[in-house]
């Protein structure tokens, strides 16, 4: 657009010309162009410069029959009418200069009797102009009619300025400013009512004229903005001129076109402008469709072809161009369809970018044109060489021959051979290819912000296509790279041939044969639609430097890789060929799971075994395959594992390999053959030798001696479809035979530890027991494994579950664990003696660490560990050997564990249980234990100074033998005065031994002297230990304690003792007497019954009723004969204290006595036994 | 009459390719099984919806695709429309078929079950006929969501039959 | 004339692309068809300016170029129809028509059970019967 005459990029303003009084021009033509629309101002100093104005004299004979014109349009027409032809002339004079000397009234009168001449035979309106110093300055009316009638103007057109103030200055100026808006108006509309008479009246020669007068028309149209008539007008011309170019003659057809399109162009733009600034987008884009409908085909001969290319891409460039100026947005609120239904405006029509790739698309057209044209036409008509002189003519868009000879100067006409030559001289100075680039480039960003990649990707790829074409490799090959990730992301492979056949030759003009090697490969294995047509090798440059897809070039190309990887080079490539020293080193490639390579080769490996044991032997299957379409026979196939022991090497024996070559572990296979699609399945024997880690890293195969191509391994499991050909319609192999191992088989195995040749052993002996100190001996075997920097974990867990071994309360209010791991001691096997260990790293109650000595193999250790319960629970011990086999520090890392467990449970060793006892038949009475209600009284009552029994029994609950060293209580410290408490019978030797869930008794006498609603009687005191051999030492005993519970001791006002024979004979009486003995102070009365027994008739009262003095005793006998023998129940006697209201009824306990049928005879040493019945 | 002919051929064939699958395939992987059958039911799901969407709009939302397996995509498959549709709309859908046509023939017979009981094995029992059952059900599964997934929309789709022949389908859409 | 039908699967991968002409433009038409799913993608993701035709299969014409026009179909299953065609006047409704029986072709195609779902359409059979179609419409439209 740039390119563009001012003239016509921008609408044209209305000139007005003013002549004489040039000191106020600046201020009069600033005012002018300062209106709305502006004005422009001719401005002539004085009346000598009028005949500028003066149309150039044409020395045409108006009787000569009109002659056909000879061009349509002439180039400086609408700059004449813009800058040359004002609407109309004023004239300025000063007042002084007209109304005071003669002489200089004479003058003006011829100046403007001049004026007058120069304005005539055109329409340009006059207007005079008399300048006054000041308002008040009367001029004479006289003369300004005298000057009217001389400039032959009506009065209106007359205009004095009042110079000096500055109101009427401005007021006079508006008033001329009117005027002159006035008079233009009706200049532009006479002339182009004058032109419009013409066309109207179908008065002109040629269609040339038509166009002319059409032009004009809308020219005039434009300077009044009268826009639809313009427009109106510009449309008839652009129509009659379409149809010109078929019938018109006077030009040889090239020119002709020539020029139409020429003039095409400019009525276009004015269209569009006009249209686009009146915001009228729609349109403008329908226009446009038409104006390039319409001339789309209007290509002209071959050879200038080019011509209309270049043509075709400017119309596409400058509506590109406008639209963007416009700054138009897709109007949102018109329908889908702009337009009509049928021809429907799309939104990339609304886009710049949309001109200036397509403009872009033409450009390189025009190229191709181009190419083609100076390739045939300099072998043709070489000789006829360029002529000289060739300029543009004073019509747009025709060209002429400039012929001077001596002075004289003549145009001359070219033919169009020399138009043509001429043209092809004139582009052939020009490159393309960075302007195309520039479209390109700008169409490519604009796409890009509006998100469209595809659109962008191929404005991308036109721009690598011309840096390709302009020899630019590094930059082509740079885009072309950019643009085929996205072919290949979506699988265009027939756009990838082509941009990968570019990126083919750059890598070959740049010399990077691994680039070069890797783009072939890949080009080789695409897949290609089946359907796309055979290519026919002419249009090359449409195709690219590949060439069409086709199975056939892809096994040309693979071949060609094959021929220069083995050094035989074919002749069209020792052209620009590789530097042989290149091909002597081998080309790595590499191929991993995103590499687009990965259709080249993929190898998939599998191990036949989910995990195995070290060393030991294992199959692992390796399958290969490629997409090339021709066989690739592999040399060698090393395959990589992370532990580099594992690697091997396949090689195929059809190679004769150097010896030096082979590795000691490579395997000869036949052949290492891929054929096209197919998997090669190779199955291999690998012996890890590390634990851990197994993973297959890569597969090299050496292809053609020089080219090593790496593929990361795959794992068939998590195989992921091949790029491009997954979507081909074609059945899809496994990489195994094995179907599981094709879908679950990993590269990846887990090689597990070797069995570790070291035992431990824990010894348990049975459950442990509370309190003790548990030793539990560990021992290491070491059977064949040397134990390095040993050690042992211990720890403690809870049975049952829920981790530490004490309660989330408990933890808070003590440190104690119910279970805790005291120590560990160590047995070292030379000295034979028990030592503590002193690199015990670390003990916790329930977890500890112990280092553990070097052992050969063959050794042993062992150490016991002490545990303590404090409470029953069932244990867990877990302990585990973690060593290592050597005593490296690499090797340290790898460990071997052994690990053991143990439950063990604790239990309590004895329980103990204790019993108050009463004197034998002797009963106080005890207040507290008659008024309290029954149940919740847990406390024992005891009678004041009198002798308590205290019998306490200590049962063994476990499954051993224990010894009881010591029973004891131990009464508390403030205690010991106020009671006393004596131990009847004890252990008599050191200790007793009691059997599995054998009770031993102790019987102590309890004389309390205080009374005491609640006296701690003490603790008893158990110490024992188990009864083994071993442990004879004291120091095994375990202390045991456990409290007597609080008991109430009072005073008893009333004791009853039951006196009776401690045995009886049936049949013989006996008496049987009960004492009740007042120990107050007062007179007791007491009710007193017997109730009466089958086993015995007695004499007395059933009922009585007594006094007690104080501190006596009253006794009341009964005679009794027992009727039965056996133990048998006395007569039940219940003693009733009035006062206390209490009921004293003694145990049935102590109312027994045993009958002898007759007089018994045993030994005096017998009668001990009589306590023990009373107990049980 | 031949419609009949028709429909007992296809439910004839649903049960052979479950008995196919299960008892002889894949006897001993009934995961495996019930993976194959459901692929075969997305691959016809996927094809039916390619030609019962022809003639008719994209959809704009998942709703309205479930809409279209509920009301006319089932009308062609069963004759019959979803009974009943919920949505906790969050993605999931329950649809659920009153009278679902490929269960109508199945049945659990109470008396085989409660000679059964005498002897031990009678929960087991129980539970290989509801396995049998679930069996059936996941081609119908995988057809919904071979439809669904064709739609653009990625699910998980389970069925439940609590009360034969009422059968619900719950999808989830997969976000 | 249709020079160039093609269907593109819901990755934007090409399922089936087979050009008509005689010259030797096939690489010129991929681009084409290519471009014109950037259209689609639009189209399709900013359907507030599609208000009266919401949601339709036919998409109408996507764009011109050069001397083609293209015209879009986008099913409810997501494959994309593009046919690119050098009349200069083309009906809407035509090219509805063409669609219609193209999408009946395809679905004919794709129900085969040997066809596995989003591979390329191999069917010697669909072929035939585009040929036909890309036929008759070329004469329904000259005529």
């Amino acid at each position: 657009m740039e390119d563009y005459p001012e003239e016509l990029r921008t609408p044209p303003l209305t000139l007005v010309s003013i002549v004489g009084c040039s000191e106020l021009h600046p201020s009069i033509s600033a005012a002018l162009s300062s209106q709305q629309p502006p004005m422009n101002t001719l401005a002539l100093p004085d009346f000598s410069k009028a005949s500028i104005l003066a149309r150039s004299a044409k020395t045409r004979d108006p009787l000569a029959p009109p002659q056909a014109p000879a061009g349509i349009l002439k180039k400086d027409w609408l700059l004449k009418h813009r800058t040359r032809v004002p609407a109309a002339v004023a004239a300025m004079f000063r007042a002084d200069q007209v109304s005071g000397d003669p002489a200089q009234w004479l003058q003006a009168c011829s100046d403007l009797e001049n004026l007058k001449s120069v304005i005539q035979g055109r329409n340009t309106k006059l207007v005079v102009i008399l300048v006054q110093a000041q308002a008040g300055d009367e001029l004479s009316e006289d003369v300004t009619v005298a000057l009217r009638k001389r400039a032959e103007i009506d009065s209106k057109h007359l205009v004095v300025l009042v110079e000096r103030d500055e109101s009427e200055w401005t007021k006079s100026l508006n008033k001329l400013k009117s005027i002159f808006t006035e008079l233009c108006s009706t200049y532009y509309k006479d002339e182009g009512r004058r032109i419009k008479a013409r066309i109207e009246k179908r008065n002109f020669s040629s269609v040339e004229l038509s166009i002319r007068y059409c032009f004009k028309v809308a020219v005039y149209a434009e300077f009044r903005r009268d826009w639809p008539e313009a427009l109106k007008f510009y449309e008839e011309g652009i129509r009659v001129l379409r149809e010109m170019i078929g019938t018109s003659t006077r030009l040889p057809p090239t020119q002709r076109l020539v020029e139409v399109k020429a003039i095409a162009e400019q009525i276009h733009f004015k269209i569009s402008t006009l249209l686009l600034h009146a915001g009228k987008v729609v349109e403008a884009i329908t226009w446009f469709r038409k104006h390039i409908r319409s001339y789309e085909r209007v290509v002209g001969s071959p050879e200038v072809a080019f011509l209309h290319w270049e043509w075709f891409s400017r119309q596409f460039l400058v509506f590109g161009e406008l639209i963007e100026t416009t700054s138009t947005t897709v109007p949102d609120t018109l329908s889908p369809r702009f337009g009509t239904a049928d021809n429907a405006l799309t939104e990339w029509e609304f886009q710049p970018a949309y001109y200036y790739q397509l403009a872009a698309n033409y450009l390189r057209e025009k190229r191709y044109a181009l190419e083609f044209s100076s390739s045939s036409v300099n072998i043709t008509d070489g000789v006829n060489g360029i002529p000289e002189s060739v300029m543009p003519s004073v019509y747009v868009g025709q060209y002429v021959r400039l012929f001077e000879q001596g002075d004289t100067v003549a145009v001359l006409p070219l033919s169009d051979t020399e138009y043509t030559s001429y043209a092809l001289s004139e582009a052939e100075r020009f490159q393309d290819s960075y302007e195309i680039i520039a479209l390109f480039r700008k169409a490519y960003e604009s796409f890009q912000s509006l998100g469209a990649m595809r659109m962008a990707s191929a404005c991308s790829g036109g721009m690598a296509i011309e840096y390709y074409a302009a020899g630019d490799f590094s930059n082509a090959k740079q885009l072309f790279d950019g643009v085929a990730g996205l072919y290949r992301q979506e699988g265009w492979a027939t756009l990838l041939w082509e941009n990968l056949g570019y990126l083919r030759e750059c890598a070959r003009k740049l010399n990077s044969l691994k680039d070069f090697i890797s783009y072939s490969l890949e080009m080789a294995a695409l897949p290609l639609f089946s359907g796309s047509g055979q290519g026919n090798s002419e249009n090359k440059s449409k195709n690219g430097p590949a060439g069409s897809p086709t199975i056939s070039s892809r096994e040309n190309i693979h071949q060609e890789v094959v021929n220069i990887l083995e050094g035989k080079h074919a002749p069209e490539i020792t052209d620009d060929g590789f530097n042989l020293h290149l091909v002597e080193e081998s080309t790595h490639l590499d191929i991993d799971q995103i590499s687009p390579l990965r259709i080249v080769l993929v190898a998939c490996v599998a191990f036949h075994d989910q995990s195995v044991k070290p060393s030991s032997p294992m199959l692992v299957s390796v399958s290969l395959q490629s997409h090339l379409p021709s066989p690739v026979t592999i040399d060698k196939l090393e395959v990589q594992f992370n532990q580099s022991d594992c690697n091997f090497v396949i090689v195929s024996s059809q190679e004769d390999y150097s010896t030096s070559n082979v590795h000691d572990g490579a395997v000869q296979v036949t052949s290492l053959t891929l054929f096209t699609d197919k998997w090669m399945r190779l199955t291999h024997e690998v012996k890890p030798g590390q634990s851990g880690k197994l993973e297959c890293l890569a597969v090299k195969a050496t292809i053609s001696k020089h080219l090593v191509v790496c593929c990361q391994a795959e794992s068939p499991a998590s195989m992921e479809d091949f790029p491009l050909w997954k979507f081909e319609d074609q059945l899809e192999t496994l990489p195994t035979k094995d179907t599981v191992l094709a879908f679950s088989g990993q590269k990846l195995i887990q090689v597990e530890e070797p069995d570790a040749q070291v035992d431990v052993v824990l010894n348990c002996t049975g459950p442990a027991l509370v309190g003790e100190l548990f030793t539990l001996p560990v021992a290491i075997f070491s059977k064949g494994h040397a134990v390095h920097s040993g050690e042992l974990k211990i720890n403690l867990v809870d049975a049952k579950g829920g981790g530490l071994l004490m309660s989330p309360r408990e933890a808070e209010e003590s440190e104690s664990h119910h279970v805790e791991l005291l120590g560990v001691s160590a047995l070292t096997t030379e000295k034979g003696s028990k030592e503590e260990v002193d690199n015990i790293k670390k003990i916790q109650q329930s977890f500890g660490v112990v280092s553990v000595p070097t052992l050969c193999a063959g050794d042993s250790w062992s150490c016991k560990l002490e545990i303590k319960w404090h409470q029953a629970k069932s244990v867990m011990l877990y302990v585990s050997l973690g060593y290592s086999l050597e005593s490296i520090e690499e090797a340290a890392l790898h460990r071997l564990n052994v690990h053991r467990s143990l439950q063990i449970e604790g239990k309590i060793p004895m329980t103990v249980g204790h019993q108050f006892l009463r004197p034998f038949r002797r009963e106080p009475l005890l207040l507290s234990k008659i008024r309290s209600s029954s149940g919740d009284d847990k406390k024992s009552s005891l009678a004041l100074n009198d002798s308590n029994m205290l019998i306490v029994s200590a049962r063994n609950c476990t499954e051993v033998p224990l010894r009881l060293h010591k029973m004891a209580i131990e009464p508390d410290v403030d205690g010991k005065q106020l009671c006393s408490v004596q131990q009847i019978s004890g252990i008599s030797n050191e200790y007793a031994v009691l059997a599995p869930s054998e009770e031993y008794k102790g019987i102590f006498s309890v004389n309390p002297q205080i009374i005491s609603s609640n006296f701690r009687l003490g603790e008893i005191c158990l110490s024992w230990s188990r009864d083994s051999s071993l442990g004879q030492s004291q120091d095994n005993c375990v202390i045991m304690k456990e409290r007597l519970p609080e008991v109430h001791i009072e005073e008893s006002p009333l004791v009853v003792t039951m006196e009776c024979p401690p045995y009886v004979i049936l049949g013989i009486p006996f008496t049987f007497h009960v004492k009740i003995y007042n120990s107050t102070s007062l007179l007791q009365e007491i009710k007193y019954s017997l109730v009466d027994s089958q086993n015995f008739v007695f004499s007395g009262a059933h009922n009585h009723a007594a006094f007690i003095l104080p501190k006596t005793e009253h006794i009341v006998s009964h005679k009794l004969v027992p009727l039965g023998s056996g133990s048998q129940q006395l007569p039940r006697i219940t003693v009733t204290s009035v006062r206390y209201s209490a009921a004293l009824t003694p145990p049935s306990s102590a109312a027994t006595v045993f009958v002898y049928p007759s007089e018994p005879k045993f030994s005096s040493e017998k009668g001990y036994s009589a306590p023990d019945a009373c107990i049980s | 009459m031949g419609r009949e002919v028709a429909e007992s051929c296809v439910d004839g064939v649903v049960m052979e390719m479950v008995a196919a699958y299960c008892g002889r395939f894949y006897a001993s992987k009934p995961e495996l099984a019930a993976r194959r059958i459901e692929a075969i039911g997305f691959q016809v799901g996927h094809q039916l919806t390619e030609r019962y969407t022809m003639e008719r709009p994209r959809f704009s939302d998942h709703l309205e695709a479930i809409k279209f397996i509920c009301k006319d995509f089932w009308s062609e498959l069963f004759k019959k429309q979803i009974d009943n549709l919920k949505t906790n709309h969050r993605g999931t859908f329950v649809l659920q078929d009153n009278h679902f046509r490929w269960l109508t023939r199945v049945s659990i017979d109470p008396s085989v079950e409660s000679i059964d009981a005498n002897e031990n094995d009678s929960t087991s029992l129980g539970d290989s006929a509801a396995q049998t059952t679930s069996m059936l059900l996941y081609f119908p599964c995988g057809i919904i969501r071979g439809a669904l997934t064709n739609l653009g929309i990625a699910c998980s789709v389970t069925a439940d039959m609590s009360n034969l022949p009422a059968c619900s389908f719950v999808v989830r859409i997969k976000t | 004339m249709v020079v160039c039908v093609a269907v593109v699967g819901h990755q934007n991968n090409p399922l089936y692309l087979q050009s008509f002409t005689e010259a030797d433009d096939a690489l010129k038409l991929h681009h084409v068809v290519h471009c014109s799913l950037d259209v689609i993608d639009e189209r399709v993701n900013n359907p507030k300016r599609n208000s009266p035709a919401l949601n339709e299969t036919f998409l109408g014409l996507l764009y011109p170029t050069e001397n083609y026009k293209v015209y879009g179909y986008l099913t409810n299953t997501k494959a994309k129809f593009i046919m690119v065609t050098t009349d200069l006047d083309v009906k809407d409704a035509d090219a509805r028509n063409f669609f219609r029986k193209f999408h009946a072709a395809y679905v004919d195609a794709v129900s085969n059970p040997f066809h596995v779902p989003g591979k390329k359409i191999a069917s010697r059979s669909f072929s035939a019967r585009v040929s036909t179609i890309v036929r008759s419409f070329s004469s329904g439209t000259t005529a």
